[in-house]
């Protein structure tokens, strides 16, 4: 294996059978097969989740990286550290879009030991910038996936009963270096209600279904790069909660923001306490988010209040975060025959929504192109996301 | 569910079904009708079991007196239960749907050592020592002296069930071996022997081959089977030699010695019994001018499976006089005795023929060939008249005068070498006599004689049509079935380079080449770090194994591949090997990964399944030929040339690629299981070798998947095993291998099982 990922070349790769890809469907070949498994499955998960479920929406997540050195492998470009990172990155940023009140904290496992490379923190930034340099962190011995979800369940412990408590472990290699017996934490972490769930880079280890199926996550393993990225972002959308976990009423500051211009004599610049652990730019601005309960000055959301500890959100990132909960009713399909349009193959409209059953001009253009996948056979259907959804209902 | 199988009404206790399995009982059903006998294969995990089951019962319930008994050998006692389990489903599911009382009477029978409830026996170790005490508190002299002396020590549960078990049948149910055991506790009644005793008016019994193949267990246990029953053995594929094992006997000095003890107990024992109880003997000598008549009268009347041991001629003639008295039995024994020791003493390998040792045995000691058939018989008769309990310390001399029967019965199909000294120590002299059987319909001609329809089933019996000729017989079905299957669970791969172009290959001229051994070893290597959880690699010998793995230490391949997985070693030794396979297991189940090495026919081959993760992948390395260097294997070979026209070629590879078979089909245990399947020697490309894999196998071996490279196969597996592991639910199989009872019955689908099963 090349210690120097950087200065491996394509052919040094292993072999890549391409043409097997485009094989047809005919002879029932293996590829197709289980693509189509694949895209049922991906149908399937559109079309469920729908109707009345709680959901975890204060996540609070540990993501557990493999850094041993299987991840050296080449098989993702340009090998399976950078590219895992790279997605994380994506991954985090797309992770607090969706989830504004939640928290993340990555962990790294390598030569049998487990490190936490960020400690759960509800700022993106923080984890950009760890993520952004542990590429350059080389790949050695084996992972400890004993130790990992032990650093990551000391912390998850502690948190409140009423938050999704979740591990989500990107794991290469396909064995682990463990001091003591899996099982025995295994059923710690199904006591303490912590979700684990994997994906894997290589192949399906027992150990890891195990692990998922106790503690009720989910296990995946990729086939290539855009695969990984479609399954990370699986775990973006917050879990359905458990039943059992307790409500409660969490206090919440709706900071507004103040704007504040330099003309105005009042305006004094100062510090936000974001800066204080900071230690690059001088920070000092004139406006921002001032907590409603102790002043403190913030110059992004959501946060918690240094000072008095209060969650501090906008009203569009509460928004944001509801769309899970009350997701739109699912498409239908609709074949030609029963359906007067004139030039589509297949339409698509929401069901049981009245103002909907008379398709508008917008929504078959957009049918067409679904149209179009269809007849392809492309299996990649793209779904119009909730977004664009909503956009519609507003148009009509 | 409930299946209309050709105008048969069949109950099969499960939602849904395979395809094949239909397409299974199809056949099963037709061989029954024609009352003749079958070989299927279909592959493991398919629920052969259930299906044959499932349509025997019916069958026997439909037409109680076309069938009326069904036999199931298996193998090993955790096979026999699993029967057991899989009929209590099927007849829990006929008291639900029929709602009637169950009268069907099924159980398992095994021996005295898995049975026995007596404190005291019981808790013996060896199979043989609970024989022999059991024996030695149940014969009938024993019990006859304990009723004028009680303090001989019986055993109460066979008293009890003397008395009473008898005349009071075993209610009906479906009893597995531990079933039996509390069955008995409750009742105090021997299990063992109730059990034997049930099995004459069982409707179902399950036990292992060595009960109707074995002629001295046969004579004893499966004598009075109804004609009208049907025979299953599954696993069937090593039938042959269980047949040839069973006939054959090996004489070392060893033997000779302990034999000589026997003689001379035997000896004393005459001339105490002589002063005591003369009458005896007399009666005794009185009984044997009479000759077996009555065995013969119960054979005329075909009440008996007859025994290969006990030919038919002899039945018609009394014992030859020159054995009839006790003192000219064992005089005769010691002078046959002493002609072995002689042979015994040689320093060259012999081979001959049986007609040419009996006239060696004439010559040299004057012993005529009509005595030495009555031996087995004689000996008996001797051994019940003198009340020996113990029978078990005769163990040596009863083998010789089995010996001495088979020799002078047979002139064909038998051979007998004697070897001065093992061929792995040529220095150490270690005199053998092998008597070989090489013909193993010999064994299994009383059972197609005998019962009516006689099924041979197993997940790897290609090519099918050898069987038949090898055990000399004529089946009316002879069909392998495929697995249909909703994703390629299996991925068979032929590797037959390394990556510098080097061919792989365990011929016997190149497997000492370094390049070679290197090349085995970087493809266990490669594979270590690919395959999740177990691997298992076959070998074809343990020499062979020593000397790669050696190799491999030196080359530092062993260190690199630890640094992947764990090493486990499969050796001759029962007790180490079992340590090492739990050791295994648990380093499959707790992520650490491990490799098993172990070697094709050896016990991890036969009768250990790698289910799911235990066995991701098994790698056979080399072709797995027998050794042909044996003697006996080659006057085998010769024999089967000259009798049945099977080329000493075609039948090696036969019997390689069956073993081969075996290997690589340990490691898919079903429908959800998935396992690469890599045989890494280049002449499993060639079509003679491909052709002799089962056709399930056979099916999905691509012209892409032939003489690989490591590299390549590295890829392919990779990319396997990630689809593999994608999500599996039941409802991606159903509709295509899985089906509903709507679902079989559509047309289509009926045209595309009559599709699975092959006629052969």
């Amino acid at each position: 294996m090349d210690e120097e990922p950087e200065r491996a070349k394509r052919w040094e790769g292993g072999y890549e059978r391409t043409w097997e890809v485009l094989k047809e469907d005919e002879s029932g070949s293996l590829k197709a097969t289980v693509e189509d498994i694949l895209f049922q499955a991906k149908r399937k998960r559109v079309f469920e989740g729908h109707g009345q479920v709680r959901l975890g929406m204060m996540r609070h997540l540990f993501v557990i990286i493999d850094s041993s050195r299987s991840m050296e492998d080449q098989d993702l470009k340009p090998n399976r550290l950078t590219s895992t990172l790279k997605l994380m990155e994506f991954f985090v940023e797309e992770y607090f879009d969706q989830n504004p009140i939640s928290q993340i904290g990555i962990i790294t496992t390598k030569n049998k030991r487990a490190e936490k490379l960020t400690d759960l923190a509800g700022n993106p930034k923080k984890h950009l910038a760890a993520l952004k340099k542990a590429v350059d962190s080389t790949c050695v011995g084996e992972p400890s996936l004993y130790n990992s979800l032990n650093v990551a369940m000391q912390t998850l412990k502690h948190m409140p009963a009423h938050t999704s408590k979740e591990i989500l472990v990107i794991f290469s290699s396909l064995t682990t270096c463990d001091p003591a017996n899996i099982y025995e934490l295994i059923k710690t972490l199904n006591a303490l209600k912590i979700r684990v769930s994997v994906i894997g880079l290589s192949a399906e280890v027992r150990v890891c279904t195990i692990l998922t199926r106790e503690t009720g996550g989910s296990y995946n393993v990729i086939l290539d790069e855009s695969h990984f990225k479609e399954l990370l972002m699986l775990h973006v959308k917050p879990p359905p909660a458990s039943s059992s976990s307790e409500c409660s009423l969490i206090r919440m500051g709706f900071p507004q923001h103040v704007i504040a211009s330099m003309s105005d004599q009042d305006a004094k610049p100062s510090f936000s306490m974001l800066h204080l652990d900071s230690t690059g730019e001088p920070g000092l601005t004139l406006g921002g988010y001032y907590c409603p309960q102790c002043r403190a000055k913030y110059t992004e959301l959501p946060v918690e209040c240094k000072v008095c500890g209060l969650t501090l959100v906008s009203a569009p990132h509460l928004a944001r975060s509801f769309h899970h909960l009350f997701p739109l009713e699912a498409f239908q399909e609709t074949p030609l025959e029963e359906y007067e349009g004139e030039r589509y193959l297949l339409a698509w409209h929401v069901k049981k929504c009245s103002a909907w059953s008379v398709i508008s001009s917008y929504m078959t253009h957009c049918t067409a192109v679904l149209a179009v996948c269809r007849l392809t056979g492309h299996p990649d259907v793209r779904w119009p996301d909730y977004k664009t959804s909503v956009y519609f209902s507003t148009r009509n | 569910m409930k299946l209309n199988i050709d105008g048969l009404l069949v109950y099969f206790p499960y939602e849904y079904i395979y395809p094949e399995q239909y397409s299974y009982m199809l056949e099963l059903k037709r061989t029954l009708d024609a009352k003749g006998h079958g070989v299927l294969e279909m592959p493991s995990g398919t629920g052969k079991t259930i299906c044959l089951l499932s349509l025997i019962v019916a069958y026997q319930k439909a037409y109680p007196l076309e069938v009326t008994k069904l036999v199931y050998c298996s193998r090993t006692v955790p096979e026999i239960e699993k029967v057991v389990e899989e009929l209590r489903k099927l007849m829990d599911y006929y008291a639900k749907q029929t709602e009637a009382k169950n009268d069907f009477l099924a159980l398992a029978l095994s021996s005295r050592k898995n049975l026995c409830i007596h404190p005291e026996v019981s808790a013996l170790r060896f199979g043989k020592e609970v024989d022999g005490k059991c024996h030695s508190l149940t014969a009938s002299y024993i019990r006859a002296q304990h009723r004028s002396n009680p303090s001989q020590p019986v055993c109460q549960f066979y008293e009890e069930f003397d008395a009473v078990g008898r005349q009071v049948p075993i209610p009906p149910g479906i009893y597995n071996l531990n079933d039996l055991k509390d069955f008995g506790r409750r009742k105090g009644w021997c299990p063992y022997f109730l059990a034997r005793y049930a099995i004459l008016h069982a409707n179902i019994v399950v036990y292992s081959y060595h009960y109707l193949l074995d002629p001295k267990i046969a004579d004893l246990v499966s004598k009075e089977l109804a004609k009208k029953s049907v025979v299953v053995f599954d696993e069937a594929h090593n039938i042959d030699n269980v047949c040839i094992d069973s006939m054959s006997v090996n004489i070392t000095r060893r033997t000779l010695d302990r034999c000589q003890t026997n003689v001379e107990t035997l000896q004393n024992t005459i001339s105490r019994i002589k002063e005591t109880d003369a009458a005896k003997l007399q009666e005794e000598y009185r009984r044997l001018v009479e000759g077996l008549k009555e065995a013969n009268v119960a054979r005329e009347t075909d009440m008996y499976l007859s025994n290969p041991v006990l030919p038919d001629d002899i039945l018609q003639e009394a014992v030859p006089g020159s054995i009839r008295t006790a003192e000219h039995f064992v005089g005769f024994m010691k002078r046959f005795l002493e002609y072995l020791k002689a042979r015994l003493r040689i320093h060259h390998v012999v081979q001959e023929s049986t007609p040419q040792f009996l006239k060696d045995i004439y010559e040299k000691v004057c012993i005529d060939r009509k005595p030495l058939r009555f031996c087995a018989e004689r000996l008996r008769s001797l051994l019940r008249t003198l009340e020996i309990a113990d029978i078990t310390d005769f163990s040596a001399i009863t083998l010789i005068s089995h010996f001495a029967t088979l020799v002078s019965t047979y002139s064909k199909g038998f051979t007998i070498i004697i070897e001065p000294f093992e061929d792995r120590t040529p220095t150490i002299a270690n005199p053998v006599l092998h008597f070989s059987c090489m013909d193993p319909s010999i064994a299994i001609k009383p059972v197609f004689g005998r019962f009516q329809s006689v099924i041979i089933t197993s997940g790897t019996l290609s090519p099918l049509d050898i069987y038949p000729r090898i055990l000399d017989f004529r089946p009316v079905t002879v069909a392998s079935f495929t697995m249909t299957l909703a994703r390629t669970c299996l991925c068979p791969l032929i590797v037959g380079r390394g990556n510098d172009q080097v061919a792989m290959t365990s011929k016997f001229e190149t497997r000492e080449d370094f390049a070679v051994i290197r090349n085995y070893g970087n493809l266990l290597l490669e594979m270590s770090a690919i395959v999740p959880d177990g691997i298992v690699a076959f070998f074809t010998s343990y020499i062979y194994m020593e000397n790669i793995v050696a190799s491999w230490y030196e080359q530092g391949i062993l260190e690199n591949i630890q640094r992947n997985k764990l090493i486990f070693i499969e050796t001759q030794d029962a007790a180490e090997t079992s340590m090492a396979l739990e050791k295994y297991q648990e380093a499959c189940e707790n992520g650490r990964g491990a490799i098993l090495l172990s070697v094709a026919r050896g016990k991890v081959s036969e009768g250990i399944d790698f289910v799911h993760h235990y066995g991701r992948a098994v790698i056979m390395f080399g072709v797995p030929y027998v050794y042909t260097q044996s003697r006996i294997l080659k006057a085998r070979l010769e024999y089967l040339r000259d009798q049945f026209q099977i080329r000493e070629n075609d039948f090696l590879t036969f019997d390689a690629m069956r073993h081969a078979a075996q290997c690589v089909g340990r490691a898919i245990r079903g429908k959800t299981d998935y396992g690469l399947m890599i045989f890494a020697d280049k002449r499993y490309a060639r079509a003679d070798k491909r052709g002799k894999l089962p056709r399930w196998i056979q099916e999905h071996l691509t012209d892409g998947s032939l003489n690989l490279t490591i590299d390549e196969t590295v890829q392919l597996g990779k990319q396997f095993l990630r689809q593999m592991a994608q999500p599996f639910r039941q409802e991606d199989q159903l509709g295509l291998s899985l089906l509903t009872l709507e679902q079989l019955q559509s047309e289509d689908m009926l045209q595309k099982i009559a599709q699975i099963a092959q006629q052969a």
